[in-house]
């Protein structure tokens, strides 16, 4: 796929800013610097997304769903650098 | 001249627009008005023009930021006044004076601090005691730099500064 049209990238910006405010998360940039930073994740993402697919080892690579792998990745990268919302997400798990 | 309060205008005595609003919320349980970052939203207030209204009007906005820690808000302040006798439709429009806008005011360098921000009102809408009178409040996300809500707490309307 391509990248995320603009339209969509503001959306995922305009969302992350209302959350972090609903969170009083501080944001030490602003919101021109969010923006890019999001159009920049979004265009690393779909630069590297053959190499993050052959990331995945066989049978997942090709038995789960796009869908199933995009959740794996977000997990795995929750897990490593923002436990807390990851458990938003999964729950408590023993 | 000293200034003289003339009203405070709290998150729960607004008045809101059908759409594009600031969300009342509460912020450590205070009630706030949230005006957004990415969306232009606008709140109200009516109130009566009090005797012995003199001077120039300030509107003076207490607010903090939700989460910026840098960048600025734009703000500005609308004023419409009707007497009783004016020959205005008011169910059918509006007639809001030239907006007052202040622009580029520096965030607090931590979210939760307070800061205010000084509107003088030199667009009063040529307001006297007695007249019915609205005050519109809005941020200018459009233009401004700071990411996340402005949280309005207060506005005090004063004249003289």
């Amino acid at each position: 796929m391509a990248v995320l049209p603009l339209a969509d990238r503001q959306k995922i910006w305009r969302g992350l800013m209302r959350y972090w405010s609903a969170h009083s998360e501080g944001i030490g940039i602003q919101k021109a610097d969010l923006l890019s930073a999001v159009t920049d994740i979004d265009a690393f993402l779909e630069n590297n997304s053959t190499a993050i697919n052959n990331a995945f080892p066989l049978p997942a690579r090709t038995a789960l769903t796009t869908e199933q792998k995009a959740i794996l990745v977000a997990v795995v990268a929750l897990a490593r650098w923002n436990p807390g919302f990851l458990t938003n997400i999964l729950g408590s798990v023993d | 001249m000293a200034a003289t309060t003339r009203f405070v205008l709290t998150p729960y005595s607004a008045e809101f627009p059908s759409s594009n609003f600031p969300q009342l919320t509460l912020s450590n349980r205070r009630p706030v008005l949230g005006f957004d970052a990415a969306t232009k939203e606008t709140a109200y207030w009516t109130v009566v023009a009090p005797q012995g209204l003199t001077g120039t009007l300030h509107a003076k906005i207490y607010y903090i930021m939700a989460s910026a820690t840098s960048g600025d808000v734009d703000v500005n302040v609308a004023v419409e006044a009707y007497a009783a006798d004016e020959a205005v439709d008011i169910d059918a429009g509006t007639s809001f004076d030239t907006v007052n806008a202040v622009d580029n005011t520096s965030v607090p360098g931590t979210a939760g601090y307070m800061d205010m921000i000084d509107v003088t009102l030199t667009n009063a809408d040529s307001v006297a005691a007695g007249e019915y009178m609205r005050i519109s409040l809005d941020r200018d996300a459009a233009d401004d730099t700071a990411a996340g809500d402005m949280q309005v707490l207060f506005v005090e309307i004063t004249d003289g500064n």
